[in-house]
């Protein structure tokens, strides 16, 4: 039988810095190719000023005293409770009804009056904040009876001026803002992530553990 | 710097360890995990505005309030609703699953088609309204051109007075052809009932909520039966803590089904026999004094030759041998029965949908007489018929004149058949034994004979006598697959139709259901199918449909709901009407004009009359005696007819009756005996009916199959209920697969041994066995119609479908 011949130093360090370039490179893929792989990028068919149109002094007919009210002008309860969402044409036509005369005078504004107003058409928002349909989410339970602020789990989505795009999970087909902006999960505010977990941990840490069990939302 | 086997490995190692610190394993998981939650081909409600609508379940004649929940135009969930009289919040599974009828494609008809390949092969090709209603109008004007307009025949499932059956009855009048028929319904045996024993129109109305005795003959109280939702929510009141034991409900019934199961007392007594039972309790109750005397004394005719027929004939130990149940039981029951505050005897078997025997209904409504229970409070109310306008006089030219005076096929009507109003197997029979069928257009509303009709498949057989078959059915149903073409109608969700008196509801209700969604495709309310018809028809029988739609006529009928200033069209949910009856005070109406009437009944909505006078025995019964009648006036007089008729059969067997003239006009026990050797077919086939199982001319939404245990469905088997000891006397054992024979054919099913099937009979569901619909009803279980001998019941002249002499080998 033939005697294995031993690597030398250099054979490890050789095979030392292929590993590591491996490592490197397997990271790299990890953190850096995998979410843009992973991701589908849209914008959405317009933008739409949150801060503008939650601002009283600018926008007549913004109506309610603290934030919460000001959002819910717009994305409102139905009669029987359940939330309306994004709003349709018909809500934003309560204030711009008329395609001839736009009320301020971004170019954006006027696209949506000859687009969407003027042609009566729904604008196919991308909805970022979509729960899966396996998922039974009360609004009004977590707002009314909850009291929870919109911020705390939509963060500064009010204040902001611009829509940011739209991403889509390729595989599952969920927003991206479900698992989270950050790819590694991680979150320090509520309102990183909206996985199961982060429904839990907002329901223990406020005292109503029985909400976590599981047709509580996952009827 | 190489790569070698030795580094490539080293890179490997170094990505694998690496990617172990990346988030990538970590999410792909999870991901792939919710990936396998959201194939495409899972269904998943569109993104919208939810909105709901309101109507009113036409699924069945019980008219459950139906509340469709809806995002955006889609409909996505039937719930029961709370603001209708009838069902307080509760429906039953099969109108639970209605979406599925709306939606699913292979299920319904999505145009007008005519057929392409042979007769019951499903193949249609599409054509447009015009032409089809083109084809039909030329064959019948054709045929009224010839004078032979009796040639048009129809068969109409649509419920008994309603605006629908009243459009067709007068469409065939209208073009001159007498042969208008009705699929059999337990409401034409009640209207009968009553027609025969109190001379009055009005429905069966059962004051079950206020009863504390219930005695059902085979009604499943808890299966289908009137209202499920009124049904489901009144047994859950009579077991509610504060009435329990209050209420008694007892179940007579050869099988325990659920509601035998569930009832505090379950008398099995042989199929059939339920009449018998029913008399051998009139006897004690007469015999030991136990009955009303207020009522039997001052309100009733002929008790007197009655009662003695009954005591001389069924005593306890007589009505025991008959039925099979101990004579002291028998004892008991009755004494139990008369000696209650507000007993009822209640009929319809299973669903109460299928109609019942004559003379069976007679003797079971004889007990509510002799314990005064007729329109007595927790008792059988004697109401009117709704106050709905008529509609105008048919106009008839020459040809219809002539045509309508011809003598009907089924000959319904004649001195054979007094009081029949349509008889189907008379019908078919004779197109099936004609050398040349005197039909050659058969028009089918509402209704699917060739599935429901328990004649072992005698008139799926008489079909291919007749040249041309059209169907106005909205679904791809069994007899549709036979049609040369198709008009289809609207599906229940889409349309406007109503619901004239739920079946079996104490007080009068009538409603409308409306669309919920808007049409799907391109299908046409048969309603205005029909008046479109007519006009293109021209002449007069245009002239007979003077309106511009079915929405005109129904318009034209609630004026006189509108007209009678009685009634209410809103309801709280407060009270329930049952308990707003009790104070017998006239109520104010909600609405002040027509338009406000119309506008809340067109909505899904309904009009109903919570006011009752419970008593006036002296004013209610319209018989020649002014009295209720154990010896029917009408019954003696069309044995009368007969015999002047046909002297030369003075016992009455032609009628079906083997008693004899002397009693054949009272309420008696009549057994229907096959003209088959006993000692051949020894076994008795009992179809029985399922809540969750469609049995009537609509067949279940595929998704029930799924609520279906494994030993009703299995594949493609449905199970025949046998008692331990009759299999163990065949040899066979649980889900051994068996031919049940009958002389009009055999189905293949599977054993399911049951302790509570009686012994000797052999229990199969109704609604399997379907032949059109989609590939999930399609050949799932078999149809026991298709071997129920074509026999009749007496003087009715409807099917008995609840006995079949049968024999059982094994597959």
């Amino acid at each position: 039988m033939e005697k294995t011949k031993k690597p030398s130093l250099r054979a490890w360090l050789e095979g030392g810095g292929f590993f590591i370039a491996g490592f490197i490179g397997a990271l790299v893929v990890g953190w850096v190719i995998f979410p843009m792989v992973l991701y589908s990028k849209q914008p959405q068919p317009m933008n739409f000023n949150h801060a503008l149109h939650l601002n009283p002094e600018k926008v007549d007919g913004i109506e309610g005293k603290t934030d919460a009210e000001r959002c819910l002008h717009c994305h409102g309860l139905y009669d029987d409770g359940t939330f309306k969402g994004i709003p349709r044409l018909s809500t934003c036509m309560e204030c711009h009804d008329n395609p001839e005369s736009p009320l301020g005078k971004t170019p954006e504004e006027k696209a949506f009056m000859d687009e969407y107003v003027a042609k009566n058409k729904e604008i196919p928002w991308l909805a970022y904040y979509k729960q899966p349909d396996c998922v039974y989410f009360s609004h009004i339970a977590h707002i009314k009876n909850g009291k929870l602020e919109c911020t705390v789990c939509h963060g500064d989505h009010g204040k902001t001026s611009a829509l940011p795009d739209y991403e889509a999970n390729l595989l599952t087909g969920y927003s991206k803002n479900i698992w989270g902006k950050r790819i590694s999960g991680l979150k320090t505010n509520t309102w990183d992530r909206m996985k199961m977990d982060d429904c839990a941990e907002c329901h223990s840490k406020m005292g109503h553990e029985e909400n976590n069990a599981c047709f509580v939302c996952h009827k | 710097m190489e790569l070698n086997r030795r580094n490539f490995i080293s890179l490997m190692v170094g990505g694998v360890a690496g990617l172990h610190i990346t988030p990538l394993p970590w999410k792909l998981t999870d991901d792939i995990a919710i990936w396998t939650q959201n194939w495409p081909w899972v269904p998943v409600p569109p993104a919208g505005a939810f909105n709901s609508s309101k109507s009113v379940c036409t699924l069945c004649p019980g008219g459950c309030g139906i509340e469709v929940r809806k995002v955006d135009e889609r409909a996505v969930k039937i719930e029961g609703r709370t603001d209708f009289p009838v069902n307080p919040g509760g429906i039953c599974p099969i109108g639970m699953g209605g979406l599925q009828l709306l939606y699913n494609e292979d299920i319904r008809f999505a145009r007008p088609m005519k057929r392409v390949g042979p007769r019951g092969s499903g193949q249609f090709a599409d054509i447009s309204w015009k032409e089809a209603l083109g084809i039909l109008g030329e064959r019948i004007a054709g045929l009224r051109k010839q004078g032979n307009t009796e040639a048009v025949a129809a068969i109409d499932g649509n419920p008994s007075g309603s605006a629908m059956s009243l459009l067709v009855e007068r469409f065939l009048k209208a073009l001159g052809s007498p042969n208008y028929l009705r699929t059999p319904s337990m409401d034409d045996t009640y209207s009968l009932v009553n027609l025969m024993m109190q001379g009055t129109e009005g429905p069966m109305a059962y004051d079950l909520e206020n009863s504390d005795f219930v005695l059902s003959f085979g009604a499943g109280l808890i299966e289908g039966w009137g209202a499920p939702g009124r049904m489901i929510n009144a047994w859950g009141m009579w077991r509610a803590q504060e009435t329990r034991g209050k209420v008694k409900i007892v179940q007579v019934e050869a099988r325990a089904s659920n509601t035998a199961s569930k009832a505090d007392q379950w008398i099995a007594v042989r199929p059939g026999t339920d009449a018998a039972l029913a008399l051998g309790m009139a006897h004690v109750i007469i015999k030991e004094g136990l009955y009303n005397k207020d009522f039997v004394g001052g309100s009733t005719s002929g008790f007197g030759e009655w009662s003695s027929f009954v005591i001389r004939q069924y005593s306890p130990e007589q009505a025991g041998a008959l039925t099979g149940c101990p004579p002291e039981e028998i004892r008991s029951l009755a004494r139990a029965f008369a000696k209650s505050k507000a007993p009822v005897a209640v009929c319809g078997r299973g669903k109460g949908t299928l109609n019942g025997s004559l003379y069976e209904l007679m003797c079971i409504h004889s007990l509510n007489a002799l314990t005064g229970g007729i329109n007595r409070m927790g008792g059988v109310l004697v109401t009117d018929p709704h106050p709905l306008s008529p509609l105008p006089d048919i106009t008839y030219d020459e040809v219809s004149r002539q045509g309508v005076q011809k003598a009907r096929l089924d000959q319904a009507g004649t001195p054979r058949f007094p009081y029949a109003q349509s008889i189907t197997s008379v019908f078919a029979r004779a197109i099936r034994e004609a050398k040349e069928s005197m039909i050659d257009t058969l028009l089918v509303f509402g209704s699917n004979p060739v599935q429901t009709l328990p004649d072992g498949g005698l008139f799926k057989r008489a079909l291919s006598n007749i040249p041309f078959i059209v169907s106005f059915s909205a679904f791809r149903d069994d007899t549709s697959m036979y049609a040369d073409l198709v008009l289809p109608d609207h599906t229940y969700l889409e349309k406007m139709d109503e619901v004239v008196w739920p079946a079996g509801l104490q007080y009068p209700l009538y409603s409308i259901s409306r669309p919920v969604v808007k049409p799907l495709y391109e299908t046409k309310n048969c309603g205005d199918t029909i008046i479109e018809l007519a006009k293109n028809i021209g002449g007069s029988v245009a002239a007979s449909f003077p309106w511009k739609g079915f929405e005109e006529v129904l318009k034209h009928r609630a004026k006189g709901l509108f007209d009678s200033a009685k009634g209410l069209v809103s309801y709280k949910g407060t009270a329930p009407v049952w308990k707003m009856m009790q104070k017998e005070e006239e109520i104010t109406p909600d609405y002040k004009t027509f338009d406000d009437l119309w506008n809340k009944l067109s909505k899904g909505g309904f009009w109903y009359r919570p006011v009752h006078k419970y008593g006036r025995w002296d004013s209610i019964f319209k018989t020649a005696t002014g009295k209720f009648e154990f010896v029917s006036t009408r019954l003696q007089l069309a044995i009368q007819g007969y015999l002047r008729q046909n002297q030369a059969d003075p016992t009455l067997a032609g009628l079906g009756i083997g008693s004899g003239a002397q009693t054949a006009a009272f309420p008696h026990y009549e057994e229907v005996k096959a003209p088959v050797d006993a000692k051949a077919y020894p076994f008795t086939l009992v179809p029985y009916e399922m809540i969750n199982l469609a049995s009537g001319s609509v067949a279940s939404p595929p998704h029930l199959n799924k609520t279906m245990l494994d030993n009703q469905l299995l594949k493609e088997d449905s199970f025949a209920e046998i008692n331990p000891k009759t299999a163990s006397q065949l040899g066979i054992k649980e889900g051994d697969p068996i031919f049940i024979e009958s002389p009009a054919g055999r189905i293949r099913v599977r054993v399911s041994i049951f302790e509570g099937a009686m012994p000797g009979c052999v229990f199969v569901p109704l609604g399997f066995g379907r032949i059109g619909w989609d590939e999930f009803t399609r050949g799932k279980g078999a149809n026991p119609n298709d071997i129920i001998l074509p026999q009749m019941d007496p003087v009715s002249g409807q099917p008995v479908w609840w006995k079949t002499p049968v024999k059982i080998t094994k597959a």
